[in-house]
């Protein structure tokens, strides 16, 4: 291996996830603010550009050019750490979404693994932004967010073990390569696991509580904890909790169409490739965006005892039914 | 146990029907006015400032005889009146409101005995300095009249 | 000595980037007044293992010491210092006089065992390539060959929990008595 081409193939990995991850920031805020307004019967931005698709670069260059405030009692290491640190973990977890055959940036073998390790951290970063602001609500709001993540972390694993039993495999590529058509798709019972579609619920339910989307966005509860964790952040700051938390948002249903809707496959198994991917992706954001805005916050009781009491049993149970399943396959 | 099962049935059914009623609000037709693009049409009883009615001709009726002016609250109306030379009635030559004291009470339009006064249906006001709402009545009919 | 404007070279001073990470996580991990930034400390080290692991062939051992220490443990500790600490920061209290010469002759006698053993082990070869049946044969080696010791450290664990549950139900049983002789 010689140096400068792979360094030149390095950087552009890293310029074309960045890009993307700020064009999908735009769409997404964009998105979310048109649906919203829709799901309300107003129009949402209409006024940049052609149906106010400019309004997200309005916002961007709004808070580009505010100053970052640090607090005075803040931790102000911890304070500048967080939301630099959310931004790398959400950018890292693309180098293995696989867009499409040959469009990943690393195809590594256990790509499902390192999307888990480091969305698992994502929560200390949420944590130390919190707490380095020595703010009461930033504290309340990091408090429950960890709490939260905690709990939803595992029925999700759970399910994801699942899935990797059913595709004996962890690298996303060969899980897509798998699901050749609509019919062959991993969330139908007749391939795999018969309880897969309720697999695929819990799963998108625990995407919901792992990127903190209302329902379960308790941790930046408006109406009670201000902003959340992020209440002391000013200017690109706050932009960055932005950007990681719709990073987040894109790779939860990235891998959700992953492992249950055929990723970059086409349903009927033709022209197979990039597009479908999004088309997929952003489906299920949409679907994301279609809940935040029906439903309202639910009760921090409330969302654990679903996590620990509903989520958990159940993808025991989809688990052992597996198991059981893919050992004698003749009664199903 | 059956009652864990029937609460996350029921608790999943009603979430589906909520899903269902925000989906159809949000395929069905916009609602809002776009404000400073549309307006409604102001309904007829609306009090805006006062203003001077025109008749068929374009002109006012005003007959310069006070009764607004006296029986203002707040002496916000001012009018001045000349009588030309030969002429029999006196002509109306400046009418002003200011309207920074204007309580919208409606005794001037009451009071007027040739119902030379309305409300106008301006809401749109917005002014940089107290010299804005002090305004020339007579100018802005005869602007209208044009 | 190798160029270090290659491939090879590069990735050699990510070792050492990776080594410095350690060192400064356990410092700040050990030396950080406020018990988050020394959490903070202890996930960069573990981080910093997790390189080394890549750095050596094992990007699944690696990827499980992040997913297990960087996010599960510290996460544990978080949620610890969360239930434990509400008034926030406290100091500590002065150390024992011989605690410093204590500690000093306990980490060079720990040094110098693994030092030791590191020296004397025939270590295996860092495999050239990445196995692509690495994670199967993980999984093999976990069910087969080191079945015993895997079943024996989830009865630990087992323990564990059981233990802390009983602990977590004394507290409570205590309680109730206590409450129901005053009313």
């Amino acid at each position: 291996m010689s140096l400068f081409p792979e360094i030149i193939r390095i950087m552009a990995y890293v310029v074309g996830v960045l890009a993307f991850v700020g064009l999908n920031a735009a769409f997404l805020v964009w998105l979310e603010r048109k649906v919203a307004g829709h799901i309300q019967r107003r129009i949402g931005p209409k006024e940049v550009g052609p149906f106010g698709v400019l309004q997200p670069v309005a916002d961007g260059i709004k808070l580009i050019s505010k100053q970052l405030v640090v607090p005075a009692q803040a931790d102000s290491l911890l304070f500048r750490l967080s939301p630099v640190l959310t931004m790398t973990l959400a950018v890292t977890v693309f180098v293995v979404l696989p867009f499409g055959p040959s469009l990943v940036a690393r195809d590594i073998n256990i790509g499902l693994l390192l999307i888990f390790a480091f969305l698992s951290i994502n929560v200390l970063a949420l944590f130390i932004g919190g707490w380095g602001s020595n703010n009461k609500y930033a504290v309340v709001s990091a408090i429950r967010a960890v709490s939260q993540n905690v709990a939803y972390e595992v029925p999700m694993l759970i399910i994801v073990i699942t899935m990797v039993m059913i595709t004996s495999s962890m690298n996303l590529n060969v899980i897509v390569s798998q699901q050749g058509n609509l019919l062959q798709w991993h969330i139908f019972p007749w391939n795999g696991s018969i309880l897969s579609p309720l697999a695929f619920l819990i799963f998108f339910v625990c995407t919901l509580a792992e990127t903190n989307r209302a329902p379960f966005d308790l941790g930046e509860a408006e109406s009670e904890l201000v902003a959340g964790f992020h209440t002391e952040y000013s200017g690109m700051g706050f932009g960055l909790f932005f950007l990681g938390e719709y990073a987040s948002v894109f790779v939860g249903c990235a891998l959700a169409s992953i492992l249950f809707l055929g990723g970059w496959q086409c349903p009927l198994g033709i022209m197979p490739g990039v597009h479908w991917m999004l088309i997929k992706t952003y489906l299920l954001v949409f679907v994301v965006i279609w809940v935040r805005w029906t439903f309202p916050r639910t009760t921090l009781y409330g969302l654990l005892n679903l996590s620990w009491k509903v989520l958990v049993p159940f993808s025991l149970v989809i688990l052992l039914v597996t198991a059981a399943q893919l050992k004698m396959p003749w009664p199903f | 146990m059956s009652g864990y099962f029937k609460e996350i049935y029921d608790g999943g059914k009603s979430l589906l029907v909520g899903m269902g009623i925000t989906f159809r609000y949000m395929v069905q037709p916009v609602v809002t006015l776009q404000y400073p693009h549309e307006t409604v049409p102001m309904t007829p009883r609306f009090r805006g400032h006062i203003d001077l009615a025109c008749d068929q001709a374009g002109n006012h009726k005003c007959i310069v005889c006070g009764t607004c002016q006296r029986n203002c609250p707040s002496g916000c109306i001012s009018l001045k009146g000349e009588k030309p030379e030969g002429a029999k009635k006196k002509l109306l030559i400046a009418y002003q409101l200011d309207f920074t004291k204007c309580s919208l009470c409606g005794t001037c339009v009451e009071s007027c005995p040739t119902d030379a006064l309305i409300f106008s249906k301006n809401y749109n006001l917005a002014g940089l300095s107290g010299q804005e709402f002090i305004l020339d009545l007579l100018k802005r009919q005869e602007e209208r009249s044009k | 000595m190798m160029p270090l404007f290659t491939v090879e070279g590069l990735a050699g001073l990510l070792f050492f980037v990776f080594v410095l990470l350690i060192i400064l996580g356990a410092l700040a991990a050990t030396h950080a007044a406020d018990l988050i930034r020394a959490v903070s400390g202890l996930a960069l080290c573990m981080v910093g293992v997790a390189g080394i692991y890549y750095f050596l062939g094992s990007p699944f051992l690696s990827l499980m010491q992040i997913l297990i220490y960087a996010g599960a443990i510290c996460i544990a500790i978080v949620f610890a210092v969360m239930l434990a600490e509400p008034q926030g920061v406290r100091k500590f209290r002065r150390r024992h006089p011989i605690a410093g010469a204590g500690g000093l002759v306990a980490s060079a006698l720990l040094t110098w065992g693994l030092a030791s053993l590191a020296l004397k082990t025939a270590w295996p070869q860092a495999p050239e390539q990445i196995n692509p049946g690495a994670l199967e044969d993980v999984g093999r080696a976990m069910v087969t060959t080191f079945l015993v010791s895997f079943e024996l450290i989830s009865l630990v664990l087992m323990i564990v929990i059981v233990g802390a549950l009983v602990l977590a139900r004394q507290g409570r049983s205590r309680a109730g008595p206590e409450k129901s002789s005053n009313s």
